[in-house]
């Protein structure tokens, strides 16, 4: 192979690159310990949102927090765009200030499940597969082929597959007409905690579209305005 | 536009006092350029405008930063706690913080491709040595600079990132330990270790915006190398910087932004290669990630260490291979610049590109057998690059060099 200029050099290099980039996004979608994750088709749309927000709110919060989640952001975030009443009914005691913490004290979740919980604020940005995982983790109890991992214990999606998390929306064993709306419920709070992570990201991309926009006017232009000024230069 | 600027009576009462038109003349509009420079040349000016974006948005992270490790709720820290302070609360505080983080990474594009603008058209040969030597130091405060940033958000990698690599330090004999003591400062990646970084990591890109002022007044004693390689005729073959380059750099400044404000509003965290997915995870001393790799501009260097089976074998190799760096306009002997008309350089030149950009590749997986060895044969082709140099010119039968441009 002869690589005759700097032109065909980039080129090979974009290449090889594009080729190295492609290996590891295969296989974050693949992610899931062995199992491929499940798609969990996540959609934050308003019902959706204020969906997973009710079960966030009446299940997961029994033991796991969401600090960097405010009252008050229910709120401001016209994405969930709850009413102050709402909103009063859920605080109860806290501030509008407070993040969304739950009862259960560290000193307690250990004794009752041998590890503490862990704050759900950011787990689709901290986890391989994002709300898929979480999806996937809620509808993966089953039982242990092996027969070590006690019932309950016993999750395909997590990694060494024993979880302490007591199967929190009643998967293991559900008859065959409930499976909808428990997809329904891990979908629902699957898709908040992914909005949940980075709560600015519609206001973002909204802003963004124009952005980009307007840098592809302003490359235009400015692409115009060099031809025209180089127009006499011989290079 | 500038003219007009120059003529205003301000200008004018500033100019008597300073002597700033004739600065302005001689170094930036009519500055002499050569007429024949390609895009190639567009990425000086952009990894200043990062250099600038980067301090503006830094300025504006730290006044809602704290540097502090101690704990709060959740197993998180303080630090953790003000980073998602800006994210969530501050005004507009995700633009800026997405900013920083993608500029970083956008910072390590513009300027890779700089230095190998640099290599491929020979521009670090006389009378430029110094101008290269002086952009070597440029990349490796850079490089301290976003490492220094990383440990920052005290996250599982920023933690464990810093962890490894100053143990590294304490391979070196004698000596090492007390480096990374006070790297450090203390026997463990601690509160300690985040306020030292946190001054550090303000310190050096200010001591780089002074050195890339000596880089620019280098450039404009001995000026711009073009792609043919040659010296030019200074009164014929240049045209005035404005508006010819103004206009060109302006649009590569546009051209830049496209993919950079894509990944900052759309994908800033680049399915990971920016910001790591266990950098969302608060640093935990008790658990160490499955898989420590930093970010994807450091990754061509921490091959090469990995390639060692002695850890100090390694890390000398890791210094070696940055400060060859310094000694590359002395290892080449050959009279003639650009790689268009040295046919043996140039496949050489391609060759290394394809090595640094394989090494990259395997510092950033999780390592195997065979990926140890490919990042092996990559090493060695990268030193291989360096050594065989010196000799190049005795055998290589350059193309004929043009005149003019
Ligand atoms: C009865 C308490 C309890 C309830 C209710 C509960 N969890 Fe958990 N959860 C846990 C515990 C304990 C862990 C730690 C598991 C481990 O690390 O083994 C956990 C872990 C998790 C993990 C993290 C797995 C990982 O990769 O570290 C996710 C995700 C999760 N829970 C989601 C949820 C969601 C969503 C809900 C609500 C539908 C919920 N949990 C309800 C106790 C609970
Ligand atoms: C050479 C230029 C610079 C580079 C390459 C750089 C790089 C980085 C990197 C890689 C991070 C971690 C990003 C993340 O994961 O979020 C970071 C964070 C940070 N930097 Fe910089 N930085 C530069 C200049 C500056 C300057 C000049 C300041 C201050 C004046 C600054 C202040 C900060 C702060 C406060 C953080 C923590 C916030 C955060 O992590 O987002 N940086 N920087």
């Amino acid at each position: 192979m002869k690589l005759t200029n700097m032109k065909q050099s980039i080129r090979l290099s974009v290449a090889a690159i594009c080729l190295a980039l492609t290996v590891p996004m295969s296989a974050s979608a693949s992610e899931g310990h062995g199992h491929a994750l499940k798609d969990a088709n996540i959609q934050m749309d308003h019902d959706t949102l204020r969906k997973g927000l009710e079960v966030f709110t009446n299940v997961c919060m029994g033991c796991h927090s969401a600090k960097y989640l405010r009252y008050g952001s229910l709120m401001a975030y016209p994405e969930l765009g709850l009413t102050r009443e709402e909103v009063d009914e859920l605080r109860g005691e806290h501030s509008l200030m407070d993040g969304m913490v739950s009862e259960l004290t560290p000193a307690d979740a250990i004794e009752s499940y041998g590890k503490v919980p862990p704050d759900l604020s950011l787990i689709t940005r901290a986890r391989r597969g994002a709300g898929n995982y979480v999806f996937s983790i809620l509808t993966g109890y089953e039982e242990d082929p092996n027969g070590k991992i006690p019932e309950g214990n016993y999750n395909i999606y997590y990694p060494g597959n024993r979880i302490a998390m007591p199967d929190p929306l009643a998967w293991m064993g559900h008859s065959e007409d409930e499976t909808a709306e428990i997809e329904g419920q891990a979908h629902a709070v699957a898709s908040f905690l992914t909005f949940v992570g980075d709560p600015h990201q519609f206001e973002r991309e909204r802003i963004g579209v124009w952005v980009l926009g307007f840098l592809f006017l302003l490359a235009f232009v400015l692409w115009m305005l060099k031809r025209e000024i180089w127009k006499d230069v011989k290079h | 536009m500038i003219e007009s600027m120059m003529k205003t009576r301000l200008f004018q009462w500033v100019d008597a006092r300073t002597d700033a038109g004739s600065i302005i003349r001689s170094q930036l509009t009519e500055y002499p350029a050569p007429r024949n420079l390609n895009y190639m040349w567009n990425f000086g000016s952009l990894a200043l405008l990062v250099l600038v974006l980067q301090i503006l948005t830094g300025i504006f992270l730290v006044m809602y930063y704290k540097p502090s490790a101690e704990m709060t709720a959740g197993g998180f820290t303080v630090a953790f706690d003000s980073i998602e302070r800006i994210m969530r609360d501050v005004n507009f505080g995700w633009l800026i913080r997405y900013m920083h983080a993608v500029g970083a990474s956008a910072f390590f594009i513009v300027v890779y491709l700089h230095i190998a603008r640099g290599l491929y058209y020979g521009s670090y040969k006389g009378p430029r040595e110094l101008l290269w030597i002086i952009g070597v130091v440029i990349l490796l405060i850079m490089q301290g600079a976003a490492f220094f940033g990383y440990l920052l958000p005290w996250g599982q990698m920023s933690f464990w990132g810093a962890t490894v690599i100053t143990n590294l330090f304490g391979a070196v004999p004698v000596i090492g330990d007390l480096i990374s003591e006070v790297l450090r400062g203390g026997f463990a990646v601690g509160d300690p270790t985040l306020n030292r970084f946190f001054s550090l990591h303000y310190l050096f890109p200010l001591l780089l915006a002074a050195i890339v002022g000596g880089h620019v007044h280098a450039l404009h004693v001995v000026h711009s190398n073009n792609p043919e390689g040659i010296d030019i005729d200074h009164e014929k073959e240049t045209i005035p910087f404005h508006p010819y380059y103004t206009i060109k750099d302006a649009f590569g400044v546009a051209v830049f932004l496209i993919p950079y404000c894509y990944f900052v509003f759309f994908n800033p965290e680049a399915w990971g290669y920016f910001i790591e997915v266990d950098n969302f995870v608060p640093a935990n001393n008790l658990q160490t990630p499955a898989h420590i790799a930093p970010v994807w501009y450091l990754t061509p260097w921490y091959t090469i260490l990995r390639s060692f089976e002695s850890k100090l074998l390694g890390v000398a190799a890791m210094g070696a291979s940055l400060a060859i760096l310094f000694v590359l306009p002395f290892l080449d002997r050959s009279k003639v610049r650009s790689a268009r008309y040295r046919p043996v350089y140039r496949q050489m030149v391609i060759l290394f590109f394809i090595s640094v950009l394989v090494l990259g590749y395997c510092g950033h997986s999780a390592p195997t057998a065979t990926l140890k060895l490919v990042g092996q044969i990559a090493t060695a082709i990268y030193f291989g690059f360096f050594l065989l140099l010196p000799f190049v010119h005795k055998f290589e039968k350059t193309k004929p060099v043009p005149e003019r441009i």
